[in-house]
């Protein structure tokens, strides 16, 4: 897992874990005959159908309720260091458009520890790695056939945030946030092989936040990045039930 | 004779001391983070996990997850970029 711990000294944990090794026993014990489980992806990430503010946004929750939760079933097992937040999953309509405009909308944090080289980066760079990194692995998860040929759904949203540097002592964690919005059309190419990563980009409107903080519009540069596909989680296996493909 | 015996056993407990201790950075750390272990489950972790390779369920992470280590994050709420 990313999340840092405190350092300390192998010889110290091995002497504090036998001194408890009882209360240990006790205490797995007492999570093993926990019902509640973390097996299943958390139902909230996906907006609930009753909550759209137009018709067209409630009837495509409707239609699509089942592919939206297979979509969250998958990043939850299949990229277990993405965490869909509540209500991150649903056809919104981007603020920045008029009218009744349904993009299907992904929002998640990359839980990632910020490597030095990575912080020193500028913004628009930080935003570039970001989109490479997971914009068209999460479109090929989001933009099935059927709903690519939806007439109610104009395009998709990928929203990704992440920690900017390691929070020194006693300081709040800042999380950058880019937002790329999509028109259909430029996906369907992408999927079809007609158009690349560096088009998607340059045809995408991508906006950043640094904290609560709007920078603006960003012109990301954008290259073919693997990372989604070969990275694991060290000793972690998904559920074999869930298809990651 | 006996003054050199005296000097090398301070000089090696100094050593030993140096070598054996947490440095100040560690120490900062340590005192930055009040208890060992994060949480109940982070301890269940580690215990698990004491020898050879780790193994990490879908709990682990999304507990991991949800404990809140740097605490709340500042972040753009998603409310102001998408309307439903």
């Amino acid at each position: 897992m990313a999340r840092p711990m405190p350092r300390v000294s192998h010889m110290t944990n091995a002497k504090l874990g036998r001194a408890i090794v009882g209360l240990a026993a006790a205490a797995t014990l007492t999570l093993a005959l926990n019902p509640a489980s973390a097996a299943e992806a958390p139902a909230d990430r996906v907006l609930q159908p009753d909550k759209y503010t137009s018709d067209k946004g409630r009837a495509l929750g409707q239609k699509y309720q089942g592919a939206l939760r297979d979509l969250n079933a998958k990043i939850y097992h299949c990229m277990p260091w993405l965490e869909v937040k509540p209500e991150g999953i649903g056809f919104y309509k981007p603020k920045h458009l008029d009218g009744d405009i349904r993009y299907l909308s992904l929002n998640v944090n990359v839980d990632q520890q910020p490597a030095p080289e990575f912080t020193r980066l500028s913004v628009q760079d930080r935003v570039s790695s970001m989109f490479s990194r997971y914009v068209p692995h999460l479109l090929r998860s989001m933009a099935t056939n059927d709903l690519v040929r939806d007439p109610n759904l104009e395009g998709f949203t990928v929203i990704t945030s992440w920690l900017k540097a390691m929070p020194g002592s006693g300081q709040p964690a800042v999380m950058e946030t880019s937002a790329a919005f999509i028109p259909k059309a430029l996906v369907a190419n992408f999927l079809r092989g007609q158009a690349t990563v560096a088009q998607l980009a340059e045809g995408a409107h991508v906006m950043a936040w640094d904290g609560e903080t709007k920078l603006g519009v960003m012109k990301p540069r954008a290259w073919a990045d693997d990372f989604v596909l070969t990275y694991k989680v060290a000793g972690y296996t998904p559920d074999p039930k869930i298809s990651c493909q | 004779m006996y003054g050199k015996h005296w000097r090398s056993v301070v000089i090696g407990t100094a050593l030993l001391l140096a070598a054996g201790c947490a440095s100040k950075e560690e120490w900062d750390i340590w005192r930055s983070n009040t208890s060992h272990f994060q949480s109940k489950e982070h301890y269940d972790f580690s215990m698990k996990n004491r020898s050879g390779a780790a193994t990490v369920t879908r709990q682990d992470v999304a507990m991991a997850q949800s404990q809140s280590w740097f605490g709340k994050a500042v972040t753009v709420d998603q409310a102001q970029i998408l309307e439903r």
